[in-house]
């Protein structure tokens, strides 16, 4: 059995949704870990959740990537665990140079929060081996600084590593570049998201297709254990 | 003291939302000689560090913290004591 940590930042506030979706729907050892901790020892995967961590001061992400609990979270992703990211969390990780590229704000300038259409494009990950490729799932965003950038080059390395996961599929909401909602790093135990699985996993909310992603990594993770 | 701000700005190869729709409006209120405005931010900081160490400091922390280079770039300017 996985044993998860969800890292708590001031000002995330999504780490909620994330633990109960893997202890109260995945039935997953799951443990918050506070951003003053130096150490995630005995953790097999760990998880940055949404929100707005240090007020997005200065740039989104760009404060907590300096917090205690980071080097641990480095360690981890050099050391091929799965670390996952969503909104904000996919901002730490960009800021945190675990994945390439860099989320700026929305190019229509508004804070958007809707379920969008998403396109499973590689289900060849830790996080995605649940779903079809070429699958359409629905996801919810909520964040106003959402739209990926990263060079020319870049992008290409992600298109040709297989590196993007979910693209916005009929629209793009935010301007992220090449549509891209969410990539892994190039070994691929590193994933970083603007949509929210972790509010889609449970029929009476209306929607599980995000409940799959935490399957996926389950399986994974209990297979190679 | 020294006194000196960082110019954090889109890269030019970064599209700015802020500053096409300013733009925009710039041209409605009667200026159409204005083809572009872009829109940054700048940190005034306060050093207490040698002349000539400023340009090493101011560098290592725009590089390290204030600048995201996959979108930003910067310039400095020294403001004096």
């Amino acid at each position: 059995m996985m044993k998860i940590a969800v890292v708590v930042f001031p000002g995330s506030n999504c780490d909620v949704d994330l633990y109960e979706a893997l202890h109260t729907v995945c039935h997953v050892d799951v443990e918050y870990v506070s951003h003053r901790a130096t150490s995630l020892d005995g953790f097999d995967a760990v998880m940055l959740p949404g929100g707005f961590s240090y007020g997005d001061y200065m740039r989104s992400g760009a404060i907590a990537r300096f917090t205690n609990i980071m080097p641990a979270v480095v360690k981890m992703a050099h050391a091929g665990k799965p670390v996952f990211g969503t909104c904000n969390g996919f901002q730490i990780l960009t800021e945190a140079g675990l994945l390439p590229g860099a989320l700026k704000h929305n190019n229509g300038q508004k804070f958007v929060c809707k379920t969008v259409p998403l396109e499973v494009v590689n289900n060849q990950t830790l996080f995605t081996s649940e779903y079809q490729v070429h699958e359409r799932i629905n996801l919810p965003i909520a964040h106003a600084d959402g739209c990926y950038v990263a060079s020319q080059q870049t992008l290409d390395q992600l298109e040709d590593h297989h590196q993007v996961v979910f693209r916005y599929a009929d629209e793009n909401p935010n301007g992220s570049l090449r549509n891209i909602a969410g990539i892994t790093n190039e070994q691929g135990n590193v994933l970083g998201m603007m949509p929210h699985p972790e509010r889609a996993v449970e029929a009476i909310l209306g929607n599980t297709d995000g409940l799959r992603l935490f399957k996926s990594l389950l399986f994974n993770g209990t297979v190679k254990a | 003291m020294v006194n000196v701000r960082v110019f954090v700005t889109y890269k030019q190869s970064v599209f700015d939302p802020q500053g096409d729709t300013i733009t925009k409006t710039v041209h409605t209120i009667g200026h159409p000689e204005v083809e572009s405005v872009k829109v940054g931010k700048f940190f005034d900081l306060s050093l207490d560090t040698m002349p000539d160490q400023i340009d090493t400091v101011v560098k290592d922390i725009a590089t390290k913290l204030l600048v995201n280079f996959n979108m930003e770039t910067y310039t400095y300017q020294v403001l004096g004591d």
